[in-house]
């Protein structure tokens, strides 16, 4: 499929900004400055551009100001307004009130829908911990002897029982309402320590790993997408 | 002078990074099994309802969800499943609207005589504020044709005929989300899903997410697992050896990228360690 000028110019940014982030690895510059900003300062925008194009406009004002009732030529329209949706008026002024927060005066009237906000979030962080946590507590019960058609699965019995010995050592590491005094309760503290260390280990592997995907996939767009488009133009 | 090591090291890095890159040369995906529940689940599908495929990712981990939702979005255009694209994070945008045509093009230049169209196969509904409180509108939902009532270019869903019986979902059959994220995965978790039903959820996840996402696989809690560039590489061979005609190696060539720079890291880490030793003794005499 051809490119147009535009989707080529699209990606020659697109390269000089891969490369000015790149250029970071030199020394902090102004052109890394500049195009950190520039990303940064995009999404926020996009953020909003997109919330208003996709639905505050046509699930809200579009609707609520009648815009999506046609008048035909012989004076009939395409359906009634719907009076219910005047109710929308409701969040969108509570929504304003985040405003006067700039207002020392009119401060409490933000602190109310804050407050509002906060106790909606922490009722669906409830409910939806529960149902996130409740399935991982029931799948922690595991059978240490894995029968499998008569005969035990040695691999997933041992599976089974580092996972509770794992699970067990981590929950002692952090219980710290009684003193872990003794030889037994220091050391199953410290097997926790370790254990949890050992997934640090796969943590911080695979961090690089994703960070060299990142890179791997720059390379891959500067030298075939944009040396491309550059071949292309000149 | 640790300045200019350090350049050496990037210098050395980007070299073997580039190496796969220009000569197309791949190293064979380690099999995993989290991705052939994924692949088997996907394969297992049948055209009795929609796979809604999130997309959650922008810029920042689209080196790994990219390709893992590109060979997902292959797998069920191959078995023509009509496909739900939607996604909750703004930057998400772009990707909606191009993936799923690169896909189709690929796939009408690989299988003469067959073709995928937007509408027919496939419908963006594009980025929908309201993360949450969205998702939990969905299961609720008695007629999701028109909760979510227009596609991301404005068209009224009712102008697809393919995707007039969208009701409930119980409609959805697979759930495909993609994302680097835990926070939004985690809302995908805990309500997408009614009490008595739940489609087969399949996750893309980033490298760096796959320790957390494994304990819900282990649990049942999602069905497959797709991790990193290494996951997509490894879901890609399996559809290179499902359909004969198709030998698209995209994934692997960034996954052999990844492993030779891994490679070059670990000898590296050798070297420095044998130097700091070294030094360690000599610092000692």
């Amino acid at each position: 499929m051809e490119k147009s000028y535009f989707d080529l110019l699209i990606i020659i940014i697109g390269g000089i900004s891969t490369l000015a982030i790149f250029s970071f690895l030199i020394k902090e510059n102004v052109f890394y400055r500049f195009f950190e900003h520039l990303f940064i300062g995009i999404s926020a925008a996009l953020g909003v551009i997109l919330t208003f194009k996709n639905f505050l406009w046509p699930k809200v004002f579009y609707p609520l100001f009648g815009l999506d009732i046609v008048t035909y030529p012989d004076g009939t329209i395409s359906k009634e307004y719907n009076y219910e949706l005047l109710l929308l008026i409701i969040p969108i002024i509570l929504g304003l009130f985040y405003y006067f927060i700039y207002s020392k005066k009119h401060a409490w009237l933000a602190k109310l829908v804050i407050g509002l906000s906060l106790g909606v979030s922490g009722g669906l962080a409830f409910k939806g911990f529960f149902n996130q946590a409740i399935p991982q507590i029931v799948s922690s019960f595991k059978p240490l002897v894995v029968i499998l058609e008569g005969s035990v699965n040695y691999l997933q019995s041992f599976n089974n029982i580092v996972f509770l010995i794992t699970l067990l050592s981590v929950m002692y590491y952090f219980f710290f309402t009684i003193k872990q005094e003794s030889k037994v309760s220091k050391g199953i503290s410290k097997l926790g320590r370790y254990l949890m260390m050992i997934c640090f280990g796969a943590f911080f592997g695979s961090t690089i790993m994703a960070r060299l995907s990142l890179l791997v996939e720059r390379l891959g767009f500067l030298m075939t997408d944009w040396i491309g488009a550059i071949k292309e133009i000149f | 002078m640790q300045g200019k090591t350090r350049r050496f090291i990037y210098l050395f890095l980007i070299i073997s990074l580039i190496f796969p890159l220009t000569t197309g040369y791949t190293l064979k995906p380690a099999p995993s099994s989290s991705v052939n529940m994924f692949f088997n689940k996907v394969d297992s599908l049948e055209d009795t309802g929609y796979a809604f495929i999130a997309l959650d990712f922008g810029p920042q981990s689209k080196a790994e969800n990219l390709y893992q939702a590109k060979v997902v979005i292959e797998h069920l255009m191959r078995k023509r499943i009509p496909i739900i694209l939607f996604s909750m994070y703004t930057l998400a945008e772009p990707i909606l609207e191009s993936l799923a045509f690169e896909v189709a093009n690929n796939l009408q230049k690989e299988i003469d005589g067959e073709y995928w169209e937007y509408g027919k196969d496939w419908i963006n509904l594009g980025f929908r504020p309201g993360a949450s409180l969205l998702l939990q509108a969905i299961p609720k939902s008695k007629n999701l044709q028109k909760l979510f009532s227009k596609d991301a270019k404005g068209n009224d869903l009712k102008d697809f005929p393919r995707f007039d019986a969208l009701r409930t979902i119980n409609d959805i059959i697979f759930l495909g989300q993609f994302t680097s994220l835990t926070g939004v995965f985690d809302t995908y978790l805990q309500f997408f899903k009614t009490k008595d039903y739940r489609p087969v959820f399949g996750h893309g996840c980033s490298s760096i997410t796959i320790p957390e996402s494994h304990i819900y696989l282990d649990s049942g809690q999602i069905d497959g697992l797709i991790g990193g560039i290494a996951g997509a590489s490894a879901y890609e061979e399996l559809l290179n050896n499902k359909y004969d005609k198709r030998n698209n190696k995209e994934a692997s060539v960034l996954n052999t990228g990844v492993g030779v720079a891994q490679l070059l890291i670990v000898i590296l880490i050798i070297l420095g360690n044998i130097n700091f030793t070294k030094l360690k003794k000599y610092l000692v005499k």
